[in-house]
């Protein structure tokens, strides 16, 4: 099976190649027909490709291509064909000094073959041809339409940066070197998706991140062969350690500073054209419940914020579960008042618990999803028709009991404390399958499914590293930003992931202390 | 993979299609929240319980209306048998539903049951995996049945005006597991509440009406031989170091009339000491208190009044524990205040021969009291009104 | 080696915690106040030498043959034939000692928990769930059971904190009434639970530190000491005379909490720590019968013996004991002291220690004659 399998992905591999050998790694001709000959048939059926010939200086045949609306148009007249058209002086037909000499250009590449041409063109960049000219021009006129700059919806903070990621990759290199500017922030760029040909920036900073991830990373990239990338998601999902796992082994953020707090712990940033998702990794499990702000934030209320998190996650995961199985297994922890107010309220419902809890979360995970789709105008309103209306009118109407409400309300709220959406979304998932095993089993049943998630978890791993450190397996030096958030002047070593590192990320015994020194 | 899913598919699949062995919905449960133990003419076991009834059915907004009433809503059911599980089945014939025994934190066990012994019927709230070992349990002075029927107007049922009593700490409280301690211990003698109908009020229902605590059963191996007012009651709690509420009222001797102060404080050290075949006991009682009312025309700020009243405090406890004695040792001959675990503790070897006829021997033991009274302060007002 | 992952002594420490506390917790002072009474609390301190001789053994053994378990050093001990021998005599008694475990196991859940539930669904479901965890290996294990541990102390810490208003310290008097006898009796239950330290030769060739694994051996024996002695103590504190009447009384004694009326009947949180104790502690046993077996039978891989094995030890674990008197007459016999623990935890493992110095004796005493 599997060497029927290899003997496929070979198979497949010499088709694409074949695909690419053939159309445009030939080199330009020297003949201006001839090159335009193939670019047109290239560009067939291509309405937005524009193909302008023109006269340098009303001699030498010359041509401009580039693609509508991606190119500045205005700057192409001004700074390209004037120039060389009005030229009345011109003599030479020398390329080279014509482009020092004539185009006010800032950014000109040399083409020599049609691959390369149609990247370029594919950028937006207009490429020049000349006639007797073995290579074109690209001219770094590129222009469309991006998106500014904009405060990541996904990930707000109270205290920080506003800035997130664009879908541009220029704009998002250009906001981590911004953050980093030592030399030693490398970001080597690779193109994935036969058809898309998206570019993916892998973004480390030298000495920090470790040389086998790197590698490691590396590799599992290049086994990428698939027709296009649109997200970065479509990564993720292709070099991940674990694919039957509903945990994200990847980190995903929109905001620079926690991509570059990332890089300074030693991780490796993907940052993928097209999406304003950059990719780190490793990532841990604990790693996913710190919010941007934590450090920015007095330790003592990040710490508390912290396991805030943790307590609202284990809720989120467990509430219902618990209710189910108190109330029907249970009943003898319910403090009297209250399990006698709970049986007057539960009286009138004709399901069982475990039936009308089930009822009430897919409700709510069905109110939740619509109110993602839901235009913007009517998400408002549906999410108090959802919350009011249907949780009181079910109460009225006896389907479910007021503490089922409740319950609900909180789990709901629970879900979103957890800092990261795609953290979120396997805690909700799994609540289901725990409240089966409540329903059956009451409190062995919600143990018996916690250790087994608590298993799963630990034999996860992301590149390399165990998905649950530093505490299992356990590394004390970790702890201090992971159970709490200690003081900066705390956090002197860099967290491990494996083999060697640069453990020192700052002089140590910075607490401020005025009495030691200063002045005089 | 598809191994490991076809495993989780089973697994589902097991529990969904014959899961829920153990479930018991609320709305099958009858929740039992006190609990009555009468002996009937011919012998058996009456077993009372009283249930709680959810009011929830149809109209809620009205029941939410007058929740703060205090409403009634508990029902009884009765069952017989010649043991406590054989009249438990019966009650279940009569019940529709599950009984909840987790909840049943009142037992009430009637006189006439006591006298005959409660010891083996008190092995099924042990063994019972439900019963709480904190239920409060009680003696009742006339029918158990007829104390756990009434209908209070200021609590919800009358097993939680029962509960509240015991809370209060006056007198007894003894739970469960106090009793269990109690039948355990050298001694082999137990001390229980007694509580008792108020009289009926003009007017009012029969059933409306409240129980309360106003006597101590003394119960030797299990079986009730007597009991014993209130007063001695406290002086039992002075023994046992249970003390916690208290009023004395003294009237010292040069004074035109009575001081009443209340406890803030009390503790009690026993001091065993075998001489011989002589055996003593030092009482070493600490005791901390608070005037609460001066009817003397006393200024209760000078020093040598206030001495004057310490003293007379004391030497009042001193008479109500010697009074208590008196009772317990002489006429009960019950060790109801914790000496022979004190004899034990401290001479394990000799307390062996001493513990066979024990009975005998508690009559012997010589007290001597140590009683240290302090009045921490005298109240807001200090002069004489 | 078969296994690929490796643990921290650290972790070897707190796995061989757990293997030896998780159920004793519950049942130990019950077990041990028919002999001790009031004295309870001082039979985990006679009864820990044996664990620290296991440990000691182990470690020596572990030092003459580092990259090995007890299965392989045993032929290079005895020769094949024999060591073979003792080996199936060891992954015997261990499935044995593994099936009552689990019988333990459902026993106490059904008849604590879940009265009407087949037992074969609550073994089976501990079994799938510890089939997934051995199956992930060694390294699974360990951070598995370094995560259950702060959990599982801290829930501990949590209950001894709640019991603390309705401690009474007069119970455990008076101590050593009928002088030392009743608590040394008393440990003699306590040697099968310690004795169980001896699978610690299992888990010793993997470790990263292996010169701190005495350091954490003995620790661990310790902690479990201490933590028994304060389970036992807390128990007399708060029941007394009354302990006997409870089968699981540290489960009672939560079951008796009241703090402000709502918390109260705690006994939840004591079967959620018990159970996750439980679960490794039957990982750990559950590993070692695998790994012991691959090794047994010599191959590559222990991973395709997890769900077979677990099989057996399933039908096991539910025949058992045919019924409640008879597990009663198994444990009468284990609380004289007479318990298969013992023998392989101790008695093989001290024969195959010796037998390795004999044999290094006469290897020297040949060089020498050679000369």
């Amino acid at each position: 099976m599997r060497v029927f399998y290899r003997k496929r992905v070979k198979l497949k591999k010499n088709n694409r190649d074949q695909h690419n050998d053939a159309q445009h790694l030939k080199p330009l001709y020297s003949d201006l027909e001839q090159n335009l000959e193939m670019l047109h048939m290239l560009y067939d059926d291509c309405s937005d490709v524009v193909f302008r010939s023109f006269l340098i200086a009303g001699k030498t045949k010359a041509q401009l291509i580039y693609i509508k609306g991606m190119a500045n148009i205005e700057e192409m007249d001004s700074n390209v064909l004037t120039p060389l058209m009005n030229n009345a002086e011109y003599s030479a037909i020398n390329a080279k000094s014509l482009i020092e000499q004539k185009l006010s250009v800032a950014e000109v590449t040399k083409l020599e073959s049609f691959n390369a041409c149609i990247e370029q063109l594919s950028i937006g960049n207009p490429i020049l041809l000349l006639e007797n000219e073995q290579q074109g021009y690209a001219l770094g006129l590129a222009k469309w339409e991006k998106r500014s700059i904009e405060e990541p919806t996904g990930e707000l903070v109270v205290r920080g940066p506003r800035e997130g990621f664009t879908e541009t990759v220029e704009v998002n290199t250009s906001l981590l070197r911004r953050k980093i500017r030592s030399p030693q922030l490398k970001m080597k760029s690779l193109k994935l998706g036969r058809y898309t040909q998206t570019t993916i920036i892998l973004a480390y900073i030298e000495d920090l991140a470790n040389e086998t991830l790197l590698e490691e990373m590396t590799q599992r990239l290049s086994r990428i062969d698939i027709d296009g990338i649109l997200e970065s998601g479509y990564i993720e999902e292709l070099i991940q350690d674990h694919s039957y796992s509903p945990f994200p082994q990847v980190l995903i953020t929109e905001r620079p500073d926690t991509a570059v707090s990332s890089l300074l712990e030693g991780r490796v940033v993907l940052i993928i054209d097209g999406t304003p998702f950059a990719l780190i990794a490793p990532t841990t499990f604990f790693a996913l419940f710190q919010s941007a702000e934590d450090h920015y934030h007095n330790f003592m209320i990040s710490t508390a914020t912290r396991w805030l998190r943790y307590l609202f996650c284990l809720i989120s995961l467990l509430l219902p579960s618990l209710y189910v199985a108190i109330i029907t297994y249970h009943q003898e922890m319910v403090p009297t008042t209250l399990l006698l107010t709970m049986i007057d309220s539960r009286e009138v419902v004709p399901f069982p618990a475990l039936i009308e809890a089930l009822l009430m979360e897919i409700t709510f995970e069905g109110l939740r999803e619509a109110g993602l789709r839901l235009p913007k105008q009517v998400g408002a309103a549906v999410s108090i028709v959802g919350a009011l209306v249907i949780g009181q009118a079910a109460v009225d109407a006896g389907l479910v009991s007021d503490h089922m409400v409740m319950v609900v309300a909180i789990t709901g709220i629970a879900s979103f404390t957890v800092p990261r959406y795609n953290l979120a979304i396997p805690i909700r998932m799994l609540r289901f399958p725990i409240m089966l095993l409540a329903g059956t089993f009451g409190l062995v049943g919600i143990m018996t499914g916690l250790l087994a998630i608590m298993t799963h978890l630990s034999t996860l791993r992301s590149f390399g590293v165990p998905y649950l450190t530093p505490i299992a397996p356990m590394k004390g030096k970790d702890m201090k930003d992971t159970l709490i958030r200690a003081p900066l002047w705390k956090l002197n070593t860099r967290p491990h992931f494996t083999g060697d590192y640069n453990e020192y990320r700052q002089a140590a015994d910075q607490k401020p202390d005025f009495d030691k020194g200063g002045e005089e | 993979m598809k191994r490991s899913i076809a495993i989780c598919f089973i697994c589902m699949a097991i529990m969904l299609l014959t899961g829920c062995w153990d479930r018991r919905e609320t709305n099958d449960l009858a929740i039992i929240t006190g609990v009555a133990l009468d002996k009937t003419e011919e012998g058996l076991i009456e077993l009372t319980v009283e249930i709680h009834s959810p009011g929830g059915s149809g109209n809620r907004s009205e029941m939410g209306g007058d929740s703060g009433g205090g409403k009634n809503k508990t029902i009884l059911q009765t069952g017989k048998g010649v043991s406590l599980a054989d009249a438990m089945e019966d009650l279940d014939e009569k019940l529709s539903r599950q009984m909840l025994w987790s909840h049943a934190e009142a037992i009430v066990i009637s006189k006439a049951f006591a006298e005959t012994g409660i010891r083996d019927e008190l092995d099924f709230f042990v063994r019972h995996p439900e019963p709480r070992l904190r239920s409060y349990i009680f003696i009742s002075d006339g029918k158990a049945k007829e104390i756990i029927a009434l209908r209070p107007s200021l609590e919800r049922s009358s097993s939680e005006v029962l509960i509240k009593l015991a809370e209060s700490e006056v007198l007894m409280k003894v739970t469960l597991f106090d009793l269990m301690e109690m039948l355990k211990g050298e001694s082999g003698t137990s001390v229980l509440p007694m509580v008792a109908k108020s009289p009926r009020e003009q007017g009012k229902a029969v059933l409306e009406t409240v129980s309360y605590i106003n006597r101590s059963a003394v119960l030797k191996q299990g079986k009730m031989i007597g009991s014993i007012n209130d007063q001695l009651t406290r002086g039992v709690l002075w023994f046992r170091n249970e003390i916690k509420e208290s009023i004395v009222t003294v009237k010292p001797e040069e004074a035109d009339g009575y001081i009443s102060m209340d406890i803030l404080k009390g503790r009690t050290v026993l001091i065993p000491e075998m001489d011989g075949h002589r055996l003593k006991m030092t009482v070493k009682i600490e005791m901390i208190d608070d005037v609460i009312q001066n009817q003397t025309d006393w200024n209760l700020k000078e020093l040598e009044k206030l001495q004057m009243l310490e003293a007379a405090l004391a030497q009042k406890i001193e008479q109500r524990l010697t009074d208590t004695l008196e009772i317990v040792q002489k006429e009960l001959k019950a060790d109801i205040v914790g000496f022979a675990d004190e004899f034990r503790r401290k001479y394990p070897e000799k307390w062996k021969k001493e513990k066979a006829d024990w009975e005998e021997r508690f009559a012997t033991v010589e007290v001597t009291f140590d009683i240290e009274a302090e009045v921490l302060r005298t109240g807001r007002g200090s002069a004489p009104q | 080696m078969i296994e690929k992952g490796k643990i921290s002594a650290l972790q070897m420490g707190i796995l061989m915690y757990h293997a030896i506390l998780a159920t004793g917790i519950l049942f130990i002072p019950a077990s041990v106040y028919d002999a001790a009474k009031q004295d309870i609390w001082l039979s985990p301190i006679w009864a820990s030498p044996v664990g620290f001789l296991c440990i000691f053994i182990a470690y020596k053994l572990n030092k003459l043959y580092p990259e090995d378990t007890i299965i392989q050093y045993s032929q290079r001990i005895l020769g094949t034939f024999l060591g073979k021998t003792l080996g199936l005599i060891l992954l015997l008694m261990l499935v044995t000692s593994l099936s009552v475990m689990f019988w333990q196991y459902g026993e106490f859940v059904v008849s604590e928990f879940l009265p009407h539930t087949p037992k074969f669904v609550i073994i089976g479901m501990m079994i799938l769930l510890c089939a997934s965890a051995v199956h992930g290996g060694l390294e699974v294990v360990g951070r598995l059971a370094g995560m259950v541990f702060p959990i599982f102390f801290l829930l501990f810490l949590v209950i001894i904190v709640l019991l603390l208003p309705d401690i009474e310290i007069k119970r455990m008097l008076p101590i050593m009434e009928n002088g030392m006898m009743p608590s040394l009796k008393g440990s003699l239950v306590l040697y099968t639970w310690f004795a169980q330290f001896g699978i610690v030769y299992f888990f010793l060739p993997f470790l990263t530190n292996r010169e701190k694994a005495m350091k954490f051996g003995m620790l661990s024996v310790l902690v479990v000491m201490l933590t028994l002695v304060l389970t036992n103590i807390v128990v007399i504190w708060i029941f007394g005379n009354v302990t006997e009447n409870f089968n699981a009384p540290f489960m009672s004694a939560s079951r008796y909490i009241s703090i402000a009326e709502f918390l109260s009947h705690l006994e939840s949180l004591v079967m959620a720590i018990w159970i996750a104790g439980t679960f490794i502690k039957l990982c750990a046993f559950y590993y070692t019968v695998v790994l012991g077996t691959a090794e047994w039978l010599n191959l590559s891989d222990y991973r395709p013996l997890v769900l077979p094995l677990g099989l057996v030890i399933g039908v096991f674990s539910l025949k058992a004991f045919l019924n409640s008197s008879e597990a009663a007459e198994h444990f009468e016999i284990v609380s004289k002291g007479f318990m298969d623990t013992l023998v392989y935890g101790l008695a093989i493992p001290m024969l195959l220690l010796l037998a390795a110095y004999i044999r290094k004796l006469i290897v020297r005493h040949k060089g020498e004659s050679e000369k």
